[in-house]
């Protein structure tokens, strides 16, 4: 019966893959505007907004889990700390497949290692995201050595995992942030109430917020899909975290819309709605939820406090880059259907992939504790 | 500051439209395949095959009626967000004015489009891999320029309200227009001052923001953007710093822990 | 035009009535906003607020067909508010001359002048004629000379019968005939009569928006009266300028492009003459026109050489006569009756351009053959497959014989402002295309070896007519340049026997050929062009033929540009020049300066060509009874005039009378409510299938009460060949519009960029409708009358397709040019 229910999963997520592929193979013969609504008037749309945006955002579960893990040394998530690590660099990979859909000369991706412009906030993002992408790339490597039990490389990987943990650390800093700096070049297009000097604080804040409830969201699932157990202490330790940085995002909000006098634009029209709704649902209420033990034992609340900064995020990232994103000149734009497709088909490929290595690589193995000495 | 500029007096302007018609002509580009939607405005907007258009805009005051044509197209900033966002620096302005395109290096992530205050890049929605799809925008002819000749669109403008010059005189000469004017002209030449300053100098007789120029500051508005990159090298070796400073500690300390909970568990 | 384009900078007034330059002649606005930037205003009288409209300082509604009334009311606020140049209209115009005592004007006549006879639809003009008297010339002959008064209010002049005639042309009547608000009309006439003032001058700029009405020919004299009485014509930035149409309209119109002429404006011979003595005779022997008889000597040289000669009068029995009237609408009609069974269509598209064109069209399905030279495959050429034919109905054999266009071949275009421009070909043609030339001497060549030896004395004319224009295959444009031009068969002689120019040289100017006393020894294709292809300076002493000068020289600096091109007659730039000097021959005004008396040198001198005898003192009397200008005095400043007078009263040349006298269009929602005469009297209206489906019919206001006038657009050109063909034009106006005000649309139910059908007694059509604040309704005579405006450039043919607008119009034209009233005519509006 579960093996007929996650072999109907799975022939609908391959389904889904290849039907991405083929509208991708669309996009490549006949150009983005065959399956896309982008136009001139709305050059970034879905893909940028969720695949990219919110796909990096949600990929955060890595490097703050990481970095707990292994800066902090909090060991008690260790047992979390692999999981989170594969949906980051699935999250990454996801993120460049995307990326080979959206760019117009996807061909020529990596002009940017060639050619320089340091004045671009992009060109930040596109380093950090490739560097970043290799160094998770190399902190998921061990479970592919144990596999296969290569001891040399997975000796030479563990005496390095700090010096990759610090450097993801300080890549996804950067870049986390730098996706909000992104917009700092748009004071006009984006919505008042979401344009500010503070984007790219904004947006790591929320990313720091987001890495946890992504690795309670995505332990919620696997450990229901793959009957494993749940680390309920581990992940609500985990989301502990959350109210600080929310907190942190919120009080600095506040500050800068009373600052930069922008209040009556949260009383105004649709967009004022989603202000209210982003900072309730996606800020105040998990602030609120996590700040109780009760939601932080109890596994189905902290799916939901997770969901709701998950989709505050989520709704977030819309909000500064689509939703509230206006042009000098007219037009509207809705995401075409195919979009639709390739995201799917995105995000399934990294679910499929997830369930792979789950099945192949000792993912929820613990992770070792620091490096054994040879001693030991 | 760029030392070429056009000065476009929308007073003398009498919509014809053969500047529009020019620029496809010189660059080559084909005719789209418009209808009728109840305005002369055609195409409805830029594109990758039209650079330059005419807008044309009723404004009724009461019951007086005002037809103001508005020539747009890349206004050829002197802080050129799209250059400054270009991640692989395909869009650079060249010291004489022009804000130009080098093909051949670009990605197609479309961040100048997204960033241009004004809206103008555009691209090549309709080409595939094989067909060479691009970033597409007025580039100040120069081709032209860089030749001695003037731009393809000031040539064909048969009311002369396209002037190319050099910027500051054609800054001195909108001056001297509306002081010779004052009735005539709206008392700003939008472009002058403008994020920063454009190549594109408009005067005109309506409010610019009714002829559908936007009402900008006078900031580049890269300047925060240039500013966080500025920052982000000290910054990242300031946080890199910070942070294996945070593990060595975290680590002494642990160790030291462990090294009493081993010792406790040896005992 | 009087005057020419870069003139409009010299303007303190512009005023477009009947024209939208801004679409049409865009390149005039360079002028026209710089005149303006030195505080020159900009008057705009048009049915909608068009892109010219736009710029200006004043913009005044005004309905179709009514302009009579509009300038009628300028004359009279002139006449009332003594704007008028009164020592200008004195010495050059003819106000000061008595009419007949018995004439009569609409005034007393309830609209019509006296002579009218109702049963012919035509004037006896008997009573329109000026008084005279008697004087004795040198030899003691009586001679019958104009009789003048001395002040202008006196009676029987022509002042106090304009003065009578226009009183009745108040602001009021302006608004009740016009719409124009009082205000409007009166801001337009406050700041245009200004420039009665010796130191101002003020232009008007009309094109079709006068000329396609029933009184086309009336508006276009109304606004030279009104010029001339504010003292605006022969001086810089003054003139009544015709912005011409078809790129070389002038060119053509120059050369006969019109049935009733032969080149240089001659005049074409009809059964009224039947010798050359009696077309000889109709030329006026006190103006520069008694050259005219020379001037066809010439002409008939160059076109049958030898075989013109005095025994022969030059072979003017060769030339048809005609007996009726051959314009456009006639002879759509012949074709329609059967009469006319072949048509040669060389660079037109009457299945679209023709007023009612489907009515045209089935006039082309009767012919038994077609032949179109043109760019395209127009409309006209694919009449047989038009939408809704059926092709196996149609028995006409059609050819198209593919042509090149200006710019792929070699030769001359003459702009509005009469500069002749010879230009080089700058682009190869397509496929076989050929030029015009190519084809009509292959054709010439042809039907004149069928002729080859024929002793019927009515193959004479095409026997000997003299056809060379190089040797091989391509025809030569520069020998055809030399003919028009004008050179010498033999040595000129003056009368004292002095060659005056050598055999074979070319025409230096026409100024020979009234020297000559062997003036037959000259062959001119077209004594106005005399000189244009002869060598001149281009200002840098460089010499070449003057039509290709481009000296950039402009002394003056008026713009007049005299070593550029050549401007005919004599590369004169402005007309009647002489009324740019006071009459004694002093400048009016420093800044207008033109040309002057020199007393010193004893002749004319300063920047243009003087428009009469350089040495002629300003005080010179006319020689009674003398020969041409000899005739005329030092300040007749119009020489083609026999009393060397600008006619503000024109004592013949018109059908309807000497003053223009408001009528409404034939199709109009209103009575004329200025008499009970309610149509033009004199026009010609045909009846031809009105019980059939397609026919002349014309429509009632009652069910079709909007007036429908027709316009054309920037983007494109004319019929459509030229421009529908091309991408980028057919990209910035790719459909058929109708543009209607918001009441109407509200009323009607139609919404901006949707469907709407066009419905007139004649045809319908469907076009997308603008609906925009541009076009307002008027109140007439207290009712409200709603007006559209259609852009007529589209057909079934090209990359933008669209109905033909013609289909809507009707074969109805002017009295005296029989254009069609393209301008004026019901249609109803309904949505789709
Ligand atoms: N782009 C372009 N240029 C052209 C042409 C073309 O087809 N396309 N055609 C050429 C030719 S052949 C010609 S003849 C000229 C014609 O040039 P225009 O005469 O300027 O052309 P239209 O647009 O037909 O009419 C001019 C204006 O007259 C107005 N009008 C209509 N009825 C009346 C009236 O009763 N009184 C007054 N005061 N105004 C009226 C119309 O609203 C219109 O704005 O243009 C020439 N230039
Ligand atoms: N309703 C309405 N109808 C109108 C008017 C209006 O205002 N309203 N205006 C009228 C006026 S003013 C005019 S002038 C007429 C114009 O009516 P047409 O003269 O019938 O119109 P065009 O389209 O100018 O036709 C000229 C043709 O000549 C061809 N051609 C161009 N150059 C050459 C060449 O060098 N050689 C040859 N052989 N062919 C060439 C072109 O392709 C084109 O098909 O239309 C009239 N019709
Ligand atoms: S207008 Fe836009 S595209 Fe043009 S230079 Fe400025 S930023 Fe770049
Ligand atoms: S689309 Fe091309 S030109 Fe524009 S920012 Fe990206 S790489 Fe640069
Ligand atoms: S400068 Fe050149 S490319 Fe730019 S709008 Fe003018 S014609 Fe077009
Ligand atoms: S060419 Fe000149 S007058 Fe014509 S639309 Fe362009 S700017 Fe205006
Ligand atoms: S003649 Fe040619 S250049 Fe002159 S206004 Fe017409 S289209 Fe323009
Ligand atoms: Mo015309």
């Amino acid at each position: 019966m579960q093996f007929i229910r996650r072999h109907q999963l799975a022939i609908v997520l391959v389904a889904l893959v290849a039907f991405g592929l083929i509208v991708a193979l669309v996009r490549y013969w006949a150009g983005i505007g065959a399956i896309s609504n982008l136009s001139d008037a709305y050059p970034w749309g879905l893909w940028i907004s969720f695949d990219l945006l919110c796909g990096v955002a949600l990929a955060s579960g890595a490097f703050t889990t990481a970095f707990a893990v292994h800066i902090f040394q909090l060991d008690r998530f260790r047992p979390v700390l692999r999981p989170a690590i594969l949906t980051g660099f699935l999250g990454y990979v996801m993120v460049i497949v995307a990326l080979l859909v959206d760019l117009g000369r996807p061909e020529r991706i990596w002009h940017m290692i060639i050619f320089w412009n340091p004045h671009s906030v992009m060109f930040e993002v596109g380093w950090c995201v490739m560097l970043y992408t290799a160094v998770l790339a190399l902190e998921f490597s061990p479970l592919v050595f144990e596999r296969l039990r290569w001891r040399a490389p997975l000796a030479i990987i563990h005496r390095l995992t700090i010096v990759l943990v610090i450097l993801g650390t300080l890549l996804s800093t950067l870049h986390q942030s730098s996706l909000g700096s992104l917009f700092l070049a748009m004071p006009r297009q984006v919505h008042p109430l979401w344009f500010s000097a503070f984007l790219p604080l904004y947006f790591f804040l929320t990313a720091i917020a987001v890495g946890p409830a992504m690795v309670i969201l995505e332990s919620s699932i696997s450990s229901r899909v793959l009957h494993r157990g749940l680390e309920t202490d581990v992940i609500g330790g985990l989301a502990r975290a959350i109210p600080f940085a929310l907190g942190a995002y919120l009080a600095i909000k506040i500050v800068d819309l009373t600052l930069a006098n922008k209040w009556a634009a949260a009383f105004r029209d649709g967009m004022s709605a989603l202000f209210w709704i982003e900072i309730i649902f996606g800020v105040i209420a998990p602030m609120l939820l996590f700040a109780r033990s009760s939601v932080r034992h109890n596994p189905s609340r902290l799916l939901i406090g997770a969901s709701l900064v998950i989709a505050g995020i989520v709704l977030n990232r819309f909000n500064v880059s689509l939703i509230g994103w206006t042009r000098p000149n007219e037009g509207w734009y809705v995401p075409h259907l195919l979009e639709f497709a390739i995201t799917f088909g995105i995000v399934s490929a990294g679910v499929v992939a997830y369930g792979l290595v789950a099945k192949f690589l000792p993912l929820f193995a613990d992770e070792p504790a620091p490096a054994p000495s040879p001693a030991e | 500051m760029s030392r070429y500029a056009m000065l476009i007096d929308e007073t003398r302007c009498t919509g014809c439209r053969a500047c529009q018609v020019a620029c496809k002509q010189w660059n080559d580009l084909p005719g789209e395949q418009t209808r009728n939607r109840g305005t002369y405005t055609n195409p409805p907007a830029l594109s990758a095959k039209t650079w330059s258009m005419i807008e044309f805009n009723e404004i009724e005051t009461g019951d007086k009626v005002g037809f103001y044509f508005l020539k747009r197209g890349c206004m050829h900033c002197e802080h050129p967000a799209c250059a400054s966002v270009c991640l692989v620096g395909a869009l650079h302005k060249t010291p004489d004015g022009p804000v130009v395109y080098d093909d051949s290096k670009c990605i197609g992530c479309r961040y100048c489009m997204s960033a241009c205050p004004f809206g103008i890049p555009t691209f090549d929605w309709d080409r595939g891999l094989l067909n060479n799809a691009l970033i597409r925008k007025c580039e100040f002819c120069v081709d032209r320029v860089s030749n001695g000749l003037i731009p393809a669109c000031a040539k064909s403008c048969p009311s002369r309200v396209i002037a190319f010059g050099e910027r500051e005189q054609l800054i001195a000469q909108a001056e001297a227009r509306i002081e010779k004017n004052p009735n005539k002209y709206i008392k700003h030449i939008y472009g002058k001052d403008e994020v920063g300053g454009t190549s594109m100098l408009y005067l005109s007789s309506v409010p610019f923001d009714q002829l559908g120029l936007p009402a900008l500051g006078t900031t580049p508005v890269t300047a925060l953007s240039e500013q966080v990159m500025e920052y982000t090298v000290p910054f990242a070796l300031a946080w890199g710093a910070t942070l294996a400073g945070v593990a060595a500690v975290v680590r002494f300390r642990n160790r030291g822990k462990r090294i009493v909970e081993n010792e406790k568990s040896e005992t | 035009m009087t005057n020419d384009w870069v003139d409009l900078k010299n303007a303190d007034v512009i005023f477009i009535i009947g024209a939208n330059p801004a679409s049409n002649h865009p390149a005039s606005f360079s002028w026209i906003n710089d005149t303006r930037e030195h505080g020159a205003k900009l008057i705009v009288v048009d049915p909608a607020y068009t892109r010219s409209a736009a710029t200006a300082d004043v913009y005044a509604p005004i309905r179709p067909g009514t302009d009579i009334v509009f300038l009628g009311a300028l004359i009279n606020y002139a006449i009332q508010n003594k704007l008028y140049h009164e020592e200008y209209i004195k010495a050059y115009t003819n106000a000061l001359t008595l009419i007949s005592p018995d004439f009569k004007g609409p005034a007393d006549l309830d609209g019509l002048f006296s002579g009218f006879d109702a049963e012919k639809k035509s004037y006896d003009t008997t009573t329109w004629k000026y008084q005279s008297e008697k004087v004795k010339d040198a030899a003691g002959n009586d001679i019958s000379v104009p009789k003048q008064a001395v002040a202008l209010d006196e009676p029987n002049t022509v002042f106090s019968i304009l003065k009578k005639h226009y009183a009745r042309y108040t602001p009021a009547l302006v608004e009740r005939i016009c719409g124009t608000p009082q205000e409007k009309f009166l801001q337009v006439a406050k700041i245009f009569c200004a420039t009665g003032a010796a130191d101002k001058s003020g232009t008007i700029l009309y094109a079709m928006g006068q000329t396609q009405h029933t009184v086309g020919t009336q508006n276009v004299r109304i606004m030279a009266m009104l010029q001339l009485l504010l003292g605006n014509i022969g001086i810089p930035g003054g003139g009544v300028n015709a912005l011409r149409g078809e790129s070389n309209v002038q060119g053509s119109t120059d050369f006969a492009l019109l049935y009733q002429d032969l080149p240089g404006y001659l005049g074409a011979p009809t059964d009224r003459h039947p010798d050359f003595k009696t077309f000889a005779a109709k030329f006026d022997t006190t103006s520069y026109w008694i050259n005219g008889p020379r001037f066809v000597v010439n002409l008939l040289k160059a076109w049958y050489g030898d075989a013109a000669k005095p025994e022969n009068n030059y072979a003017y029995d060769y030339l048809p006569k005609t007996s009726g009237n051959y314009s456009w609408i006639p002879l759509f009609q012949a074709m329609g009756a059967g009469k006319i069974k072949g048509l040669f269509c060389m660079g037109m598209n009457p299945a679209v351009s023709g007023p009612n064109s489907r009515m045209e069209r089935q006039s082309l399905a009767n012919l038994d053959w077609l032949v179109v030279m043109d760019l395209f495959e127009t409309e006209t050429a694919s009449f047989w497959r038009a939408p809704g034919t059926d092709p196996k109905n149609i028995q006409t054999e059609v050819f198209l014989l593919p042509a090149l266009d200006a710019m792929e071949k070699v030769g001359s275009i003459v702009t509005s402002g009469r500069r002749i421009q010879w230009r080089p070909r700058v682009s190869a043609g397509p496929g076989e295309a050929q030029t015009d030339i190519w084809i009509l001497d292959r054709l010439a060549q042809a039907i004149k070896k069928i002729y080859h030896g024929s002793p019927e004395t009515r193959d004479l004319p095409i026997r000997d007519l003299t056809w060379f224009y190089g040797e091989g295959t391509d025809p030569d444009p520069e020998i055809v340049a030399r003919e028009i031009n004008g050179y010498a068969l033999d040595d000129v002689k003056d009368a004292s026997g002095a060659v005056i120019l050598a055999k074979g040289a070319l025409l230096p100017a026409f100024a020979t050929i009234a020297s000559a006393a062997n003036y037959d020894a000259i062959a001119c294709g077209n004594w106005l062009y005399a000189g244009y292809f002869a060598p001149a300076d281009d200002g840098r002493g460089i010499w070449r033929p003057a039509a290709r000068r481009r000296g950039q020289k402009d002394p003056g600096n008026l713009g007049l540009f005299p070593y550029w091109g050549f401007t005919w007659p004599a590369n004169r730039h402005i007309l009647y020049n002489r009324a740019s000097a006071r009459p004694d021959g002093s400048p009016w005004v420093e800044n207008k300066k033109l040309i002057w008396w020199d007393a010193a040198q004893k002749k004319w001198t300063g920047y243009d060509v003087p428009d009469f005898v350089a040495t002629k003192a300003p005080d010179a009397k006319a020689v009674i009874g003398g020969a041409g200008l000899a005739a005329q005095t030092g300040t007749d400043a119009f020489l083609m005039k026999a009393d060397g007078k600008g006619w503000l009263f024109a004592p013949t040349g018109l059908s309807e009378g000497p003053l223009p006298e408001h009528y409404e269009p034939i199709e109009s929602p209103v009575t004329n409510c200025l008499s009970g005469c309610n149509t033009n009297p004199v026009v010609k209206i045909w009846a031809t299938n009105q019980d059939k489906p397609i026919g002349d019919k014309l429509g009632l206001c009652e069910q079709f009460p909007v007036i429908c006038t027709t316009f054309r657009l920037g983007e494109h050109w004319q019929a459509g060949a030229m421009s529908r063909t091309l991408p980028w034009l057919a990209e910035i106006q790719p459909e058929l519009f109708v543009m209607l005000g918001k009441d109407l649309a509200a009323a009607r139910g139609i919404t901006n960029g949707a469907r709407a059908k066009i419905i007139s007694a004649r045809g319908e059509i469907s076009a997308v409708a603008i609906v925009t604040a541009r076009m307002k309704p008027l109140v007439i005579d207290g009712k409200q009358v709603h007006m559209v405006r259609i852009p007529w450039h589209w057909g079934w043919a090209g990359l933008a397709t669209g109905d033909c607008v013609n289909d809507l119009t009707h074969h109805v034209g002017d009295a005296n040019t029989m254009i069609p009233e393209y301008k004026a005519f019901l249609v109803d509006v309904r949505k789709t």
